[in-house]
């Protein structure tokens, strides 16, 4: 921990009180966890390394449709202004703000077997319940928006008039935001990605509600507590942090190294 | 080659002059002089020549924006090579960069060059474009006060070996004074063109010589006829003959030089002297100047060598010495 030098000594332990208080507050349910795992039992619930699969492989899989199309919406979002621009913001807003439960209920109304956009899906041979697409469906509704909003502000760290100079240099457009844009705004993307990634795998409501199967590991943590009790859940959730983690993680290091 | 924008929006504006050489364009801040050049560069809609109504990629325009703008997450020399394509661009580049006198620093990222250095990589960057026209906003404004001349020495150096039609916007004197022709731009509208001698010959308006840097331009007002006139300065609550053929009650700026100034001391000062106090002394690498206060005005005098300034000293303007412009 670090805090700006100032001219009253006692500022850095003023800061730091609060600081390990909140870092303390964050560390209790872990440290819960570690004193309530049955370290003596440890074993996993049958199906538990489906799961595992599942979270991993469908929440890597919703990352490339949240990038490919948050990304350009992100860049839109932060270099546009047009009429109406509170209304673009108020449907962000309102995706982020839907509890998920709710959310998922909204997709199986529409996606669902008697919604409008799933009757059309499942004539084209796409079942969005109960499936692999509806549980990255699901993913992707829970972390698009965050990874728009944290996008939009890299972008808007951009300045615009560099965009500008590589236009004044002959580049198109396209190979502006490519040359120019996404190097700039790099560290923010990466930061993007990580929520986007912490959103999608530890989804619940959502997938509850379109994809109770495949079970990932958050809906298969809710199955291990009802059918075998709390002892089933512990060793999942050990396994959810160590799979989980590591991406966030490095992308953070990374970007911090980057800044300082 | 003929310069020919009319802009609507964020201001009205409409700008026609011909670009030869470097050619400065003068105005105060707030004139929209860099709203000229991002029109030209096509970053703004506007109509008019040259490059009327293509986009900015397919303008042949090097454009050096305020603070140069290099790319921060380039070295120098891939920002010079960003426009070049092809196996050979780091060595083209590193032409460029031997050419503006940067090929020792090629692999330094833009965060640690200074203000000057920076300015010749984006020279660099915007000459390997091969432009038509090169723009420069404000190239003095990021430089470093005690180095300036030397790099905007360098800089006009640079743009005449490469003799490319230069249009620099600016509202600093030092630029104007090295150019091959000025534009001067008053309330949005150009109201003087021709080479630095004439215009400093013959500025066309109290605003054109205070564009231009010049001391002691002051508002006044002519009294009675050609002939026997005298100019009211009211700010010094005074008034001194002077010759011009402008009619009795006519507002004007004018203006004196501080070398033509004259200082005496009280016994030995002229009938209707003007009685001042002495307010600061600015001594610079260009000469000497003294400021006296004279009412709520301030005159500056550019004294002799070896000067001593009386404790009570008077002043007297020649009228030959007094250029007076009505005010519109």
């Amino acid at each position: 921990m670090t805090s700006s030098p100032g001219p009253a000594p006692f500022r850095p332990r003023l800061s730091a009180l609060p600081a390990a208080l909140a870092l303390l507050l964050l560390a209790v349910p872990f440290a819960g966890l570690l004193l309530a795992t049955d370290w003596r039992h440890f074993g996993f619930a049958h199906g538990d390394g489906g799961a595992v699969r599942v979270s991993l492989g469908y929440s890597l899989l919703a990352l490339v449709p949240i990038v490919a199309l948050g990304t350009p919406l992100a860049w839109w979002l932060a270099r546009y202004r047009v009429r109406g621009q509170w209304l673009v913001d108020a449907l962000l807003l309102a995706a982020l703000l839907t509890p998920p439960l709710a959310m998922g209920l909204l997709l199986a109304a529409v996606y669902g077997p008697y919604g409008p956009a799933g009757r059309l899906l499942e004539r084209a041979g796409l079942l969005l319940t109960n499936s692999a697409p509806a549980f990255v469906l699901a993913q992707c509704y829970a972390a698009l928006p965050y990874y728009v909003m944290a996008a939009r502000t890299a972008f808007e760290g951009v300045p615009r008039e560099l965009e500008q100079i590589a236009l004044t240099l002959g580049l198109s457009p396209w190979r502006s935001f490519v040359q120019v844009s996404l190097p700039l705004a790099r560290l923010g993307l990466a930061a993007a990605v990580a929520l986007a990634w912490v959103r999608a795998l530890g989804e619940f409501g959502a997938v509850l509600i379109v994809a109770y199967y495949p079970q990932g590991i958050p809906v298969k943590l809710w199955v291990n507590l009802q059918d075998f009790g709390l002892d089933a859940v512990y060793p999942l959730l050990w396994v959810f942090f160590l799979v989980a983690l590591p991406l966030p993680l490095t992308l953070g290091m990374a970007v911090r190294r980057r800044l300082s | 080659m003929l310069v020919d924008y009319r802009i609507e929006h964020p201001v009205a504006l409409h700008a026609r002059f011909e670009v030869a050489g470097v050619t400065v364009l003068l105005g105060a801040s707030g004139e929209g002089k860099s709203l000229l050049l991002r029109a030209i560069a096509g970053l703004l809609p506007a109509r008019g020549e040259p490059f009327d109504g293509l986009p900015p990629q397919r303008r042949a325009v090097g454009y050096l924006p305020q603070g140069h703008a290099l790319f921060p997450h380039l070295r120098a020399w891939e920002n010079v090579a960003f426009a070049l394509r092809g196996p050979r661009r780091r060595e083209a580049a590193m032409a460029w960069l031997e050419r503006v006198g940067m090929a020792a620093l090629a692999e330094r990222w833009p965060a640690s060059l200074s203000g000057g250095q920076q300015q010749r990589v984006a020279l660099a960057r915007a000459l390997a474009r091969r432009p038509r026209l090169l723009l420069l906003d404000e190239p003095t404004s990021a430089l470093d006060p005690a180095t300036r001349d030397e790099v905007l020495a360098e800089l006009i150096a640079e743009v005449h070996e490469a003799a490319i039609p230069t249009l620099a916007v600016s509202h600093d004197p030092a630029l104007a004074a090295v150019a091959d022709r000025l534009v001067l731009m008053h309330r949005r509208r150009i109201v003087q063109l021709g080479t630095p001698e004439e215009v400093h010959a013959r500025p066309a308006s109290g605003a054109v010589a205070r564009l231009l840097g010049l001391r002691n331009v002051q508002r006044g007002r002519i009294v009675g006829a050609p002939g026997a006139q005298r100019l009211a300065w009211l700010q010094a609550e005074t008034a001194v003959p002077v010759h011009t053929d402008l009619p009795d009650g006519t507002p004007v700026d004018w203006h004196i030089a501080p070398a033509a100034v004259r200082v005496h001391e009280p016994a030995s000062a002229p009938e209707g002297a003007i009685a001042a106090s002495f307010e600061l002394r600015q001594t610079g690498a260009h000469g000497s100047y003294l400021g006296l206060r004279c009412g709520q005005a301030r005159l500056w005098v550019e004294p002799p060598p070896g000067f001593e300034l009386p404790a009570a000293p008077r002043l007297s303007l020649p009228p030959d010495a007094i250029r007076c412009w009505p005010i519109a």
